[in-house]
């Protein structure tokens, strides 16, 4: 049997993790001997077909910026954005596929093919995320059996290795995203309670911070630009991210700042640095509020903060936790690998649930007693036209037929009827998002269900949408008078209707990665 | 919407452009504020809302006394109560007596019933509408006039006299729409048909009146196109709250005029009439006069559905948003014209976050945006910024990058406020 693996796919940094012969999960170090990846890639100067990934990528961004490309992860899913090197436009799915790509070949040199492996993305990605994270390990050449959330890998590493039980909130703040995930845990059966999570709070806008008091101090003295070019704010970057790890060690950290305008000696103390983050760091307590407000828990009903997330280092973050629950936080497990150790084991009972004939019995035997019941991360709706009580005229609204953290598996339906006389179809629409109004919930798919001819108005259309534990949403639409019914498919893996444009783009992203000499 | 007849409209249209001549009376002049801001007391507020929201039993106002010829039919109206699922209705209680000519014995028949209204004349009868389809004259000239059919049953003699009165139908008062609210003079129109054709066997018809509570049909459509032209003055007082008219804005408000106050049919006469009222009310603006936004919005109150309101909120939040930004002036116009129009204060704060994102706004009102109110607890302030911030986290990945923008921006406000509002309340 091929090599089970759990990929961390984060936006500074990227790990893999096997699952060994006994169904425990290792990291494997890449081929500079490092146990963590810099999610970093760096174009060759003279041959744009051999992609540096990893360490060399940072220390290259310094020479050339315009041919490095980092926080990725922060693109994730957007159609608009690409990164234009020569003449190609690189998306984040093939440029995520690199990173990947490049974890992939490391590992195999030890440990043979790495083929099934299941991606951690944040806990508050959505299906379009979701779907380009799974695109992206697809073209790098894996067979991505899952997609698992950040935190509940975290726990469930956390919760296979220590002695837990009781609600757990787990507080992930990695490089370049927040989640924060309550959970019930009693030994090894894991229940997810809720998920709240921010695409844009991590230590690169910590590191932004330094680097704002940075430039400010040098302008005070000299009254110039601290930063001229791209390769200079690269490198200043890097100090940045230096200075934030000395502060979480110490008071204060000292840099030499050699400017175009003379060079300059700076010490930024910890409080400089917690004042500067400070309004980061609220933003995290809100959305720490909002998961205990949506689970209905009240801070003391918490028995343990699992830290995760290299980010939980500062030690405001541990304070500013100590403070609203009455406890220290827990750092028991590495905090930049549980969750690459922790996918690993969530790949294993996926194959134990999809494939158990063909898992070895040692690591069959080492995953048998995890239960995990995770939960929707979205609502999940259609698009109506009720009649407002209020108004008494008719509105367009998304109707939520599956709510946000339902435990899976779980099905709802919802009976919604035609609005005329020989309406001959009716527009369906899968919605995600929370909310009546239709602008600020994301329209999955839409299609055309067709019905019975010459029919009077108010013909009832049952919607049915149920959702899997391995994510993927089935959503029937019935005609009750006459049993037609239209299905769809939503699963992660699947692509439904693709489009010609979708096959051309999937082919031309297959050809650039697999074209591109990853080093 | 009740149909009303095309004839009706021509003739009103014409009173449009005097009711603007009216409204450009209207200079707020400082004493007439004064007293209109005085006037904004709890009862007056109770007084306005019950003028729309009143939907009282009609009063009785006489009972039909019809002179009895037996040689003929006759017909009579009476008040009833009906009982109706636990309910009790006011009813008209028709009754006949008198001759009934038919072609043979044992005739099958049906009853009809239509009603006119008379108050100013049989020449200038109109007809009572159904507020039911299954009571609407459908085959009839006037689809939405109200027509009873009833099958009567068989009259068993070619010639059958009723000697007594005898009920033969009741008619809930809240299935009709009258042409205009207050007395009103009703003739009830009986016929006999033979239920295979309408030959009419048999008629009848008595007059009653009555006090209708309710705004008529014709009240329904005045009011409709009186609040189009207070919704116009107002979308003008809101572009110049900050005593500038921009070119977009007017633009704005004249498409909206001509969309809403000109029908498809109108004629180019027409069109210059608005458009000269229109130029008239910006020269009006632009010479820095004011109106008395307060009473306009009083009268909007009293003639418009809330539905009605909503657009006309709608139409001013646009005309704030054209110039791509919002002065505080406009932001507190708009804010006291919600509640004025007696608005909702969440839909409000809904309509503003679609229309007026935050990063429009010169100034920025935290607690309007956010709707934190002076009677919140900090520990309610805090919960409700947490739902805030819930909602708006939701729509940061949003498809749309202005939506997504929008929500970064509320975040970050949410955050600062939080930390303005709720210092001491932090979570024990």
């Amino acid at each position: 049997m091929a090599n089970i693996v759990g990929i961390d796919l984060g936006t500074t940094f990227s790990a893999l993790s096997i699952l060994n012969a006994i169904g425990k999960p290792e990291i494997i170090p890449n081929a500079d001997g490092e146990r963590l990846t810099p999610s970093a890639i760096f174009f060759d100067e003279e041959n744009s077909d051999i992609v540096r990934a990893g360490i060399e990528a940072i220390n290259s961004r310094h020479l050339n910026a315009q041919r490095s490309v980092r926080w990725i992860k922060r693109h994730m899913g957007d159609p608009n954005y690409r990164r234009k090197i020569d003449s190609k436009d690189w998306t984040p799915v093939e440029l995520s596929a690199l990173i990947l790509k490049k974890l992939k070949q490391d590992s195999s040199v030890e440990h043979g093919d790495i083929c099934d492996a299941v991606i951690s993305v944040p806990a508050h990605f959505d299906e379009v995320r979701r779907k380009a994270t799974m695109e992206a390990g697809t073209i790098a050449g894996l067979n991505v059996i899952g997609i698992v959330n950040e935190p509940v890998a975290a726990a469930l590493y956390y919760a296979t290795t220590r002695q837990v039980s009781g609600k757990v909130l787990v507080y992930d703040l990695g490089g370049g995203t927040f989640d924060v995930t309550i959970m019930e845990v009693n030994g090894h059966d894991m229940k997810i309670i809720c998920s709240q999570g921010d695409h844009a709070l991590g230590g690169i806008d910590f590191d932004q911070k330094i680097l704002e008091i940075l430039e400010q101090m040098y302008k005070e003295k000299f009254k110039a630009e601290l930063i001229g070019s791209d390769e200079d704010r690269a490198k200043y970057e890097d100090e940045a991210e230096d200075i934030k790890r000395t502060l979480s060690r110490r008071d204060v950290a000292k840099k030499m700042l050699y400017g175009p305008a003379g060079n300059m000696r700076v010490e930024i103390t910890r409080e400089m640095f917690e004042k500067a983050i400070s309004p980061l760091m609220d933003r995290a307590d809100i959305l720490v509020e909002v998961a205990l407000g949506e689970a209905g828990i009240e801070p003391a009903g918490i028995d343990k903060v699992l830290l995760v997330g290299g980010s939980t280092r500062i030690p405001l973050v541990q304070q500013r936790l100590e403070k609203v629950f009455g406890k220290t936080p827990q750092t028991a497990v590495n905090v930049d690998e549980c969750v690459a150790l922790g996918a690993a084991l969530h790949a294993g009972l996926t194959m134990l649930r999809e494939k158990p004939d063909i898992m070895p019995a040692g690591i069959s035997s080492g995953l048998m007693d995890i239960n995990l019941t995770d939960v929707c991360n979205h609502s999940y709706g259609t698009i109506c036209a009720p009649i407002d009580k209020e108004t008494g005229r008719r509105v367009i609204q998304n109707r939520i037929i599956l709510n946000k953290n339902t435990p899976l598996p779980c099905e709802a339906s919802q009976t919604f009827y035609t609005l005329k006389e020989g309406q001959a179809e009716v527009e369906v629409t899968i919605t995600q998002g929370e909310g009546s109004d239709v602008e600020f919930v994301n329209n999955i798919s839409t299609y055309k269900f067709e019905l019975p001819p010459d029919r009077p108005a108010e013909c009832p259309i049952k919607v049915t949408y149920s959702y899997d534990v391995n994510q993927r949403m089935h959503c029937k639409f019935e005609d009750v008078e006459s049993g037609r019914v239209l299905e769809i498919d939503l699963g992660l893996d699947q692509d439904g209707k693709m489009s010609e444009s979708d096959i051309k783009e999937k082919k031309q992203q297959l050809s650039a990665v697999g074209r591109s000499k990853v080093e | 919407m009740p149909v009303i007849s095309p004839g009706f409209i021509g003739r009103f249209r014409l009173r449009v452009l005097d009711y603007w001549t009216k409204l450009l009376e209207m200079v707020d002049h400082t004493v007439f504020r004064d007293l209109a801001n005085q006037l904004r007391m709890p009862e007056k507020f109770g007084k306005v809302k019950s003028r729309f929201l009143h939907q009282a039993q009609p009063d009785r106002v006489q009972e039909s006394s019809p002179p009895i010829d037996m040689g003929v039919l006759n017909c009579r109206v009476q008040w009833t109560k009906l009982e109706e699922d636990n309910n009790v209705f006011d009813a008209f209680s028709l009754e006949i007596c008198g001759l009934i000519h038919a072609p043979n014995d044992m005739c099958e028949t049906t009853l009809q019933i239509s009603i006119l209204d008379v108050t100013d004349g049989a020449p200038d009868a109109k007809v009572v509408q159904s507020r039911l389809p299954q009571w609407s004259s459908q085959d009839g000239p006037d689809p939405s006039a109200f027509c009873y059919r009833a099958r009567l049953g068989k009259l068993p003699h070619q010639v059958t006299t009723l000697s007594d009165w005898t009920s033969i139908a009741q008619i809930r008062f809240d299935w009709l729409l009258f042409p205009r609210k207050g007395k009103r003079q009703l003739q009830f129109n009986t016929s006999i048909l033979p239920a295979d054709s309408n030959q009419e066997l048999a008629h009848a018809k008595c007059e009653f009146d009555c006090e209708n509570p309710a705004f008529g049909y014709m009240n329904l459509q005045e009011n409709i196109e009186r609040t189009n032209i207070l919704a116009v003055a107002l979308a003008f007082a809101v572009s110049a709250a900050d005593n500038k008219l921009y070119d977009c804005e007017v633009e704005l408000i004249k498409n909206w005029a001509r969309d809403n106050i000109l029908e498809n049919s109108a004629s180019d006469k027409d069109e210059l009439k608005l458009d000269k009222a229109l130029e008239k009310t910006i020269v009006f603006f632009r010479g820095g006069n004011k109106l008395d936004t307060y009473n306009i919005c009083d009268e909007i109150v009293g003639i418009a559905p809330v539905a009605q309101r909503y657009d006309i909120l709608e139409l001013c939040l646009y005309v704030a948003q054209s110039k791509g930004s919002v002065t505080a002036e406009e932001l507190t116009f708009l804010k006291n014209m919600a509640e004025w129009l007696e608005v909702d204060t969440n839909r409000f704060r809904i309509m503003m976050e679609k229309v007026l994102p935050v990063d429009m706004h010169e100034v920025r009102d935290v607690e309007a945006i956010l709707g934190i109110t002076s009677d919140m607890s900090k520990e309610r302030v805090r919960k409700h910024l947490n739902k805030e911030y819930g909602k708006w986290n939701s729509r940061v990945t949003n498809a749309d990058p202005n939506i997504q923008t929008q929500a970064d921006q509320m975040l970050n406000l949410i955050a600062e406020a939080r930390s303005q509002y709720t210092a001491e309340a932090i979570v024990s």
